[in-house]
């Protein structure tokens, strides 16, 4: 059974910069087992950046995270990353599968390497979720042979390998082309019904529109808007958030 | 001129197989060491311990910086005075060489690793691969591919550079030149076919190189 009421991350006042820029303006926000959270806001409002931060992609330079009632921001910390990573999975706009490695090693490779799976335990787990995300027919191919939605479908299973508590997905349909958005959102709505936390920063507002539990709203640095989406989307409480979505939605 | 061509070749035949062994063995020492050396000097320059980064700086900005024949002249001279041990001409000058070749293959590895997308260190990061089952398992594979070709033009480069070794009498193929020119005052037939055999042993390499390249190249 999901827990819903455990908090599985807590940001508090979470700021960065880069260079003279300030990305992050001091962000808080928690977020629960099962939640699923979308990130909106015009780009350069440091939604990637805050995302990046959680498993600290991005070094923040103040405030803290905490995952899983632990602390893992902080200097103290750092020795402890890569174990944490293992329950963070990543979802990148550009999918960054591994072109040198055919699909199924794709997806083994971390889970034999850091949680010293066997392989046959390893391919056999990836198998079943190729299976699921319709891609078993291609294990043995190379990523090059894949088609965009095909490599970030690919994506997503090797974040899964992981076995991770919470999916962070960057701009996942960005940088396909039109007709491979949806087979690619189908995978994460399965993913989100299935009861994984996620956080999506995305401009599909549709689709934040259908599976979110909360919109987060961010404008330079900061949230300006959270709340479910019928309230981020059809009451907004700020003036720059109205723009925002009259801009963006026809 | 071109019928004294066969007519050096069978009096002095065994100078050049001798000066082209010398060059293939210099090049051969050449390329290994300057190869391990380099790769070493990369990863010293892409650590994160900056002093180790300057070191590696100032290293290759000097060796980049003045010509090779000089380089070499300074480790004939230098490196017997302050070796505990006595080390032949040859030696001198194959050291020199690898010296110079570490500085220049230094370059090629670091660009190759770094040409590889950030993506990707990424990715196997946010996986919780640590970072040295990332530069292992997933960068260092990517940037051989980058590496290789630039590093078989430096290797190219290697054998060629071995012809300053003539400067101080060691047997190689210029000097097989020079001995032959000076027995025969013929000097062109004399040159070409010392030009001939440097082409062989570049052309031979380039194939090779090329055949590794097409094999790495199948899987993508």
């Amino acid at each position: 059974m999901i827990d819903r009421t455990k908090e599985l991350i807590k940001v508090t006042d979470l700021r960065k910069s880069f260079g003279k820029l300030e990305v992050l303006r001091g962000i808080s926000q928690n977020i629960f087992v099962g939640d699923v959270v979308s990130i909106i806001g015009p780009s350069g409002s440091g939604k990637s950046t805050f995302l990046r931060c959680l498993n600290l992609l991005e070094v923040p330079d103040s405030g803290s995270i905490v995952f899983d009632g632990q602390e893992i921001t902080g200097r103290k910390n750092a020795r402890s990353i890569d174990a944490t990573r293992q329950k963070i999975g990543m979802v990148f706009q550009h999918f960054n599968v591994f072109p040198h490695l055919k699909v199924i090693d794709n997806i083994t490779l971390a889970p034999m390497l850091e949680k010293h799976v066997d392989r046959a335990a390893a391919e056999e787990q990836a198998a079943e979720l190729l299976r699921r995300v319709g891609l078993l027919d291609k294990r043995n191919e190379y990523p090059t042979r894949l088609s965009g939605g095909q490599k970030q479908r690919l994506a997503i299973v090797r974040a899964l390998a992981m076995e991770p508590e919470v999916i962070l997905f960057d701009e996942p349909t960005s940088a396909l082309d039109p007709e491979m958005v949806k087979e690619v959102l189908d995978v994460i709505s399965d993913l989100a019904r299935s009861g994984m936390t996620i956080l999506i920063v995305t401009h599909e507002m549709g689709f934040a529109k259908r599976v979110s539990d909360t919109v987060l709203f961010i404008d330079e640095g900061q949230i300006l808007e959270s709340g479910t989406p019928e309230e981020v989307f059809e009451e907004p409480k700020t003036e720059r958030c109205r723009a925002f979505l009259n801009q963006v939605l026809y | 001129m071109g019928e004294l061509i066969p007519a050096i070749w069978q009096k002095y035949g065994y100078v050049y197989i001798q000066g082209a062994w010398g060059t293939v063995y210099i090049a051969l020492l050449t390329v290994f060491f300057g190869t391990i050396l380099g790769t070493l000097l990369s990863f010293l320059r892409l650590s994160r311990v900056r002093p180790l980064q300057w070191i590696v700086q100032v290293y290759i900005w000097i060796l980049r910086g003045t010509p090779t024949l000089l380089q070499i002249y300074f480790f004939y001279f230098y490196l017997p005075r302050y070796l505990p041990f006595e080390m032949s001409e040859r030696a001198c000058i194959i050291t020199a060489l690898v010296v110079n070749a570490s500085a220049y293959v230094e370059e090629v590895i670091r660009a190759g690793i770094q040409a590889v997308d950030r993506g990707q260190t990424e990715a196997a990061r946010s996986l919780g691969m640590t970072a040295r089952h990332t530069m292992t398992r997933i960068v260092l594979p990517q940037a051989f591919k980058n590496i290789l070709p630039a590093l078989g033009n430096e290797f190219i480069v290697m054998i060629k550079q071995a012809s300053l070794a003539s400067i101080f009498f060691i047997v190689e193929l210029t000097s097989a030149f020079k001995t032959v020119q000076s027995a025969t005052f013929i000097t062109i037939p004399a040159l070409i076919i010392s030009g001939a055999i440097y082409l062989a042993l570049t052309t031979v390499l380039s194939a090779l190189m090329k055949l590794v390249e097409k094999r790495l190249q199948s899987n993508d």
